[in-house]
């Protein structure tokens, strides 16, 4: 199948699209919502999408040479209940537009590649958009164990730094930190405090660099490191990167 | 000098009704390993000779020269009753020969943990008394946890010989000051015993349960020995005589007959019943001894049966005194006797001691096992302390078997205090290497152990902290954790003096920590090591075990500091909220005094987790005016092992509610521990979970949301709701001549103190002063008594209560200053966090 991949910039997605084409799809586009121009701050605590590192996430797309479509994200949680009914104005609706917007380009494309593992509020609310639009969800990732996944993402080649950290143990040293280089301490946090590893729930968000898709590898220049909440267990700390440049592989 | 084999000993602790399991406890220098070492001597392990002056259960070499008792020591002793005397026993016993194990525990108060240690593995207590000082601050103390843990006490009133040698007491006064003692104590019984299961625990001397004589002398008495002499003599009944030979029974000796006056119609004198048959022989033996007259004490020596060898006969003085007394009334007959008679079998106190020892329900397995003290039910073995062996770095784990057979090489589930059944944490599977029995200062080794028996093994320490359960049952919870009646209050930072040490510094901590019930070992982020202790007396000799023993590496402690708690004098003016770090949860919370009372009934156990719900929110409602609501849906008492602080879910209809809930109380778990002023400990608060938004799906919600979010809205509530702290206060008892009271008043009155009470010793110009004495003053202050007081004033202090502190934490002044002080020694920024910092916006 013909499939448009939805991207935030992080592991998950990506590892995604290397799971559809492992199965014999054909990625043809990404597509990508991003935090509208006149935010304060690239994180907004969107329930639905990573807002974090989307400044980069163009460099995804050269480095895989396919066309990116991008859309603001104007809407808001507006029903925050599991299940999703249209809403006017709820953040699911610039999803729509999104993958509209892809739709009327690429009339052949027939799946959504997505990178959601455990959350059924983010797996509902593009279940619903594909829907309306006739388009297959492909989710590889789905329910996997998130032990098993961290490990094989780490395995099969996935390049991928911590961006966000939001959950109890985690904190600045983390951030820019390789998923290889992470995996023993979120197991270990997994262990102590039912952290979950591969960051589902927002309690960490990472940037991919490299992956067998990729068919060069991107590398940070500048980044700064902002607080967004203080605290000394949890503390809310994300990297915004400021210029990326590619290098061939 | 050994007179039984283990063999022997083996083959006893297979009768487990004839088994008694006790402690000796008492005020310091009340005579308490004296009088132990003179049972020990009955007993057969050193020559009964030298008990009296050689300290046989005080095994390190510091205890031998301060004379006091550091640590507890455990010795097992074999004991054969007569006929008569099986007679007395209330329940069935499998032959005539006892085991007793005995456990001698400290008297200062500093080291009363050692004491709980003691009591948890024993059923019985000999509760020792000095005639002239009586039930002292330690007496009530030890007592207290005596009865806390369900353990039967017998009395021995100690030191007679002082109040008849050295102060001249007449027979009737001698009388009055025993009724008097005999009288606080079971004052003291009345007020601490749990109510019902154990039946009327007060002694009486005419039952027998109060022992008179000396440790010193080894001579002592029960009015069951003189009403069994005169039983004989005069062919009455022993138990009716027994009624006579104390209170007030007359005995006219023209009439021969007894009455409950002391005089009769005609004015004719009439003695009492304990003065002329108890007192009189032993003040003649006393009298004719004293002053010369030996022919006539050898007469009355033969007329009492007492053999004298012609080196005896040389003696004169005090040294044939000792030697008549102690063949008249041999203590170590006297108190055996009365342990054997009056101190319950473990198969006896198991029974109503399981619902106070075990944590699961009383219908499993285990409890049933524990219940019936039985040697092929599953093994579960409580450790109370770790005893250092001869090589270093190692210890014996000590403890007590309350069901099935512990065994050499047996492989054990070793269940921490922090074990929970069906889980993994604080759980080891090991196999025991070896049991052994200890012996004062020598073990022997020992194939297995039964139900019932006090044991020591090797082999797992290391997987034990201070104390746990162990157990072959997979479904056994936890024995329950041992509640200490003093707190480790004052501490200090230990560094090294060469850094290259520091490893070793970190293991010996490890160390000490491991071999004392109640020290606790801290490692702060700054890189200080903390030692706390109950008291300067604890933390002294803590520190010299630290250094010379557990380390073995040069030391530099800081000066003294005291621990603080962090509590709320007000109710949060309105409610805190705060975010999960994924911004998607959101909890409101008040934080509100619980007041000191509850906060009292909470620490000691009186309202726990473990209650019946309905009876507890009854009390909540009826005594503190709880809402009926909130007394229902307790979700958390924490911390865990000594709770003093509460969280309510006083949410409406919130959906996934139940999810969060152990989320929310690690959260608290965490927060408790250090609180948001100083990094002390929280106490005496509640916080009521008002409202909370969940996101929808659960995986926004996990642990490591929702822990932070409880513990910063925790926090924020806490800032809300005027926090302060409160200081540790001892309870100060100082003996002294009337004449050095001023001294004490004005050493008091410059520390902060202030007196509750002052009493005369009846008879005598000795006074005893109560105060209360902020800890952050105690230092220093036993001698700057002894320096006021020329010496004449001796002070026992044990921690007491919290008092809250004037002022907040948040406005310019004591407080504010306390905290910073804290905050600075601690490595923390000086400031504490505002508001802002736990508070998150809508």
């Amino acid at each position: 199948m013909k499939v448009v991949a939805l991207v935030s910039g992080g592991k998950d997605s990506t590892y995604n699209m290397v799971k559809c084409v492992e199965n014999g799809h054909e990625i043809i586009a990404l597509a990508h919502a991003h935090p509208p121009k006149s935010a304060a701050h690239e994180e907004m605590d969107s329930f639905l999408f990573q807002t974090v590192g989307s400044s980069a996430v163009h460099a995804i797309a050269e480095c895989m040479e396919l066309p990116l479509y991008i859309q603001e994200i104007r809407g808001s949680a507006v029903t925050q209940e599991l299940d999703y009914k249209l809403t006017k104005d709820d953040e699911t609706e610039d999803l729509f537009a999104l993958l509209s917007k892809v739709k009327q380009e690429h009339p052949d494309v027939q799946a959504v590649s997505v990178g959601a593992i455990f959350s059924s509020y983010q797996g509902n609310r593009v279940q619903h958009v594909c829907d309306r639009l006739g388009l297959q969800m492909l989710a590889y990732l789905w329910h996997r164990d998130q032990v098993e996944l961290l490990r094989e993402m780490v395995a099969n080649g996935i390049t991928a730094v911590l961006i966000k950290v939001a959950a109890l143990g985690l904190g600045q040293n983390d951030l820019g930190k390789t998923l290889e280089q992470m995996e023993p301490k979120l197991l270990s946090l997994h262990e102590q405090y039912g952290i979950h590893p591969c960051g589902e729930g927002g309690e960490f968000e990472s940037f991919t660099l490299d992956c067998p898709l990729f068919k060069k590898r991107i590398v940070v220049d500048e980044s700064e490191v902002v607080t967004h909440s203080d605290d000394q267990l949890a503390p809310v700390l994300y990297l915004s990167i400021n210029k990326v440049h590619l290098e061939p592989k | 000098m050994v007179n039984f084999t283990v063999d022997q000993i083996r083959g006893l602790m297979d009768k487990v009704t004839n088994i008694r399991n006790m402690s000796v406890i008492a005020h310091v220098d009340h005579g308490k390993s004296t009088l132990s070492d003179s049972l020990v001597a009955k007993a057969g392990i050193i020559s009964s000779a030298r008990a009296g002056d050689s300290r046989f259960m005080d095994t390190r070499a510091d205890e031998q020269e301060r004379g006091i008792t550091i640590k507890s020591t455990a010795i097992s002793m074999y004991f054969e009753l007569d006929a008569d005397q099986m007679e007395d026993i209330p329940d069935k016993s499998a032959g005539n020969g006892f085991l007793i194990n005995l456990i001698d525990s400290p008297g200062h108060v500093d080291f009363s943990s050692e004491v709980t240690a003691a009591l948890r593995v024993t059923d019985g207590a000999l509760v020792v008394v000095d005639t002239i000082s009586g039930v002292s601050v330690q007496t009530e103390t030890v007592l207290r946890q005596a009865l806390t843990e369900m353990i039967k006490p017998v009395v021995m009133i100690n030191k007679v010989d002082r109040a008849m040698l050295e102060r001249q007491l007449p027979k009737e006064e001698l009388y009055q000051n025993f009724r008097r003692v005999v009288e606080d104590v079971n004052v003291n019984i009345a007020t601490f015993q749990a109510e019902g299961i154990m039946g009327d625990l007060q002694v009486y001397p005419d039952k027998g349960t109060v022992a008179f004589g000396s440790g010193l002398h080894a001579w002592g008495f029960t009015l069951r020995q003189f009403a069994v002499r005169y039983a004989k003599k005069f062919g009455t009944d022993r138990q009716k005589l027994m009624k006579h030979l104390w209170g007030d029974s007359f005995f006219n000796p023209k009439t021969k007959k007894w009455s409950s006056k002391s005089s009769d119609k005609t004015g004719n004198y009439n003695d009492r019943g304990f003065n002329m048959f108890a007192l009189e022989p032993i003040y003649r033996i006393f009298d004719a001894t004293m002053n010369e007259r030996k022919d006539e004490a050898f007469a009355m020596a033969d007329k009492l049966e007492i053999k004298i060898t012609s080196e005896e006969r040389e003696l004169n003085g005090k040294p044939l005194l000792k030697v008549l007394m102690r063949k008249f009334l041999p203590a170590a007959e006297a108190l055996m006797e009365m342990i054997c008679i009056h101190l319950p079998s473990p198969k006896i106190a198991q029974k109503y001691r399981v619902g106070g020892l075990y944590e699961g329900p009383l219908d499993d397995v285990c409890a049933q096992g524990i219940a019936n003290c039985d040697p092929k039910g599953p093994l579960m073995l409580y450790v109370s302390k770790m005893v250092p062996t001869s090589d270093k770095g190692r210890f014996y784990a000590f403890g007590r078997v309350f069901s099935g057979t512990a065994a050499s090489g047996m492989k054990v589930r070793i269940q921490g205090p922090n074990y929970r059944p069906g889980k993994k944490d604080d759980l080891f599977l090991k196999n025991i290497q070896r049991t052994v029995l200890m012996m004062g200062r020598t073990i022997e080794s020992i194939e297995d152990c039964p139900a019932g028996n006090i044991i020591g093994l090797v082999g797992i320490d290391q997987y034990l902290v201070k104390s746990g359960t162990l157990t072959t049952d997979e479904t056994a919870h936890n024995m329950r954790v041992m509640k200490f009646s003093v707190s480790p209050v004052v501490q200090v930072a230990v560094e090294v003096k060469n850094q290259q040490d520091l490893p070793k510094l970190i293991e010996g901590l490890k160390r000490l920590s491991k071999s004392d019930p109640c020290v606790l070992v801290q490692h702060l982020p700054s890189g200080e090591h903390i030692v706390a202790g109950a008291g300067e007396l604890h933390l002294e000799i803590c520190l010299k075990d630290l250094e010379e023993d557990h380390a073995q590496v040069p030391i530099t402690v800081s000066d003294p500091v005291v621990g603080y708690r962090e509590t709320v004098t007000a109710e949060s003016y309105d409610n805190a909220l705060s975010k999960s770090p994924n911004k998607h949860n959101r909890i409101f919370m008040k934080a509100a005094p619980l007041g000191e009372e509850l906060t009292k009934l909470l620490e000691e156990g009186k309202i726990t987790a473990r209650q019946d719900e309905k009876a507890r929110g009854r009390q909540l409602v009826e005594e503190f005016n709880w809402d009926p609501n909130d007394s229902r849906k307790i979700w958390a008492f924490e911390p865990e092992n000594e709770p003093a602080n509460l969280m309510i879910d006083s949410t409406k209809g919130v959906q996934y509610m139940n999810e969060i809930k152990d989320h929310c109380i690690s959260g608290l778990r965490w927060a408790v521990s250090t609180g948001p002023c100083a990094e002390e400990p929280l106490r005496g608060i509640r916080f009521n979970i008002n409202d909370v938004s969940l996101h929808a799906d659960s995986i926004h919600r996990g642990a490591g949301q929702i822990m932070p979010a409880c513990r910063r809205v925790v926090y924020a509530s806490i800032l809300m709701a005027q926090p302060t702290l409160q200081e540790p206060i001892y309870l100060v008892e100082v003996q002294c001549p009337e004449a050095a009271m001023g001294g004490v008043y004005s050493v008091l009155n410059r520390r902060r103190g202030e007196v509750i009470d002052e009493e005369q010793r009846p008879g005598t110009t000795q006074m005893t002063i109560k105060g209360y004495l902020p800890v952050n003053e105690s230092f220093g202050f036993v001698t700057a008594l002894r320096a006021e007081t020329s010496g004449q004033a001796f002070p026992q202090s044990v921690f007491d209560h919290w008092s809250i502190m004037n002022g907040t934490a948040l406005e310019p002044g004591k407080v504010a200053d306390l905290v910073k002080e804290v905050r600075i020694r601690k490595g923390l920024q000086p400031e504490m966090h505002g508001l802002e910092h736990y508070y998150d916006k809508l």
